[in-house]
């Protein structure tokens, strides 16, 4: 096959999932970056605040998070709270050796 | 959304770094997240949301390790035997400046938009800043590294205050 671009020629290598996965990611790696501008606002890292979300069983993916950090600072603002007091909670857990009652925040809603 | 809104969320602001026993390399990261506008939550690289960083006293930043001796900058003029090789000290020496410079500018994206933004960034080797500088600094930023003392900035009550391990 001839190629008369090196744009053409890479297309050719990689498959066309590729770039349709590219463009989504562009997407989630801007709504990443201004969780973490926001974060870093609030005094927390952007890994930290999302698994201790997680382990809070608040699943808000990227995109509202992102649109929350701009359009409502307070909501963030609260959010980036209940992470910061998980991560504390966790902290005591761990170091603690279950000699201390496990934290309010650490009680996880069962589902069956 | 009003336009007041918009217009002050996207104002640029203008940012005060002192460099006085600093590493060049943090005072550099730092300046460059906010030159780019990454500590905003309405981060674009299209919305030109960077804003203006002031760096002062970039004469006296400290390098940890042997780093004044050992690290080197190098460049080319272009011309045959022109390859120059400088050490941090040397460098330093010639103009105080260019040791936060350079490390700024290779901490940014590697984009067209870089010139504009080391444009925004305004380096002095002492204190003195223009009047016009100024008047537009909003906030001092915290300093990366906590500078020490010397024996002699210490009062004598602390001096006196500290444990003592050992007496001859």
């Amino acid at each position: 096959m001839v190629f008369l671009t090196t744009r053409l020629w890479l297309r050719n290598r990689l498959t066309d999932r590729y770039w349709r996965v590219q463009e989504v990611l562009k997407h989630a790696r801007l709504w990443i970056n201004r969780i973490t501008a926001a974060s870093q606002e609030h005094g927390l890292q952007y890994p930290s605040l999302i698994a201790n979300l997680i382990k809070c069983q608040v699943e808000l993916n990227r995109k509202v998070l992102a649109d929350l950090a701009i359009y409502e600072p307070k909501t963030f603002k609260s959010l980036a709270a209940l992470a910061k007091r998980r991560r504390q909670e966790g902290f005591a857990a761990a170091l603690g050796d279950g000699k201390e009652p496990e934290g309010i925040f650490s009680r996880v809603v069962q589902y069956h | 959304w009003s336009s007041f809104a918009q217009w002050a969320t996207f104002a640029r602001m203008w940012y005060l770094l002192d460099g006085k026993m600093q590493p060049p390399g943090k005072l550099a990261a730092m300046a460059s997240v906010k030159l780019q506008g990454l500590h905003k939550p309405v981060y674009h690289q299209l919305s030109d949301c960077g804003d203006h960083v002031v760096i002062m006293n970039t004469r006296h930043i400290a390098f940890s390790g042997n780093k004044w001796e050992q690290k080197v900058y190098s460049s080319h003029t272009g011309y045959p035997g022109g390859f120059r090789q400088v050490t941090a000290a040397q460098l330093h020496q010639k103009d105080p400046v260019a040791i936060v410079k350079l490390a700024v500018y290779g901490m940014l994206p590697k984009t067209l938009h870089r010139r504009t933004m080391m444009q925004r960034l305004h380096l002095f080797p002492d204190e003195d800043i223009p009047k016009d500088i100024l008047q537009n600094l909003v906030e001092e930023l915290p300093q990366p590294r906590k500078a020490p003392r010397r024996l002699d900035e210490y009062t004598q009550e602390e001096v006196e205050a500290f444990p003592r391990v050992w007496s001859p």
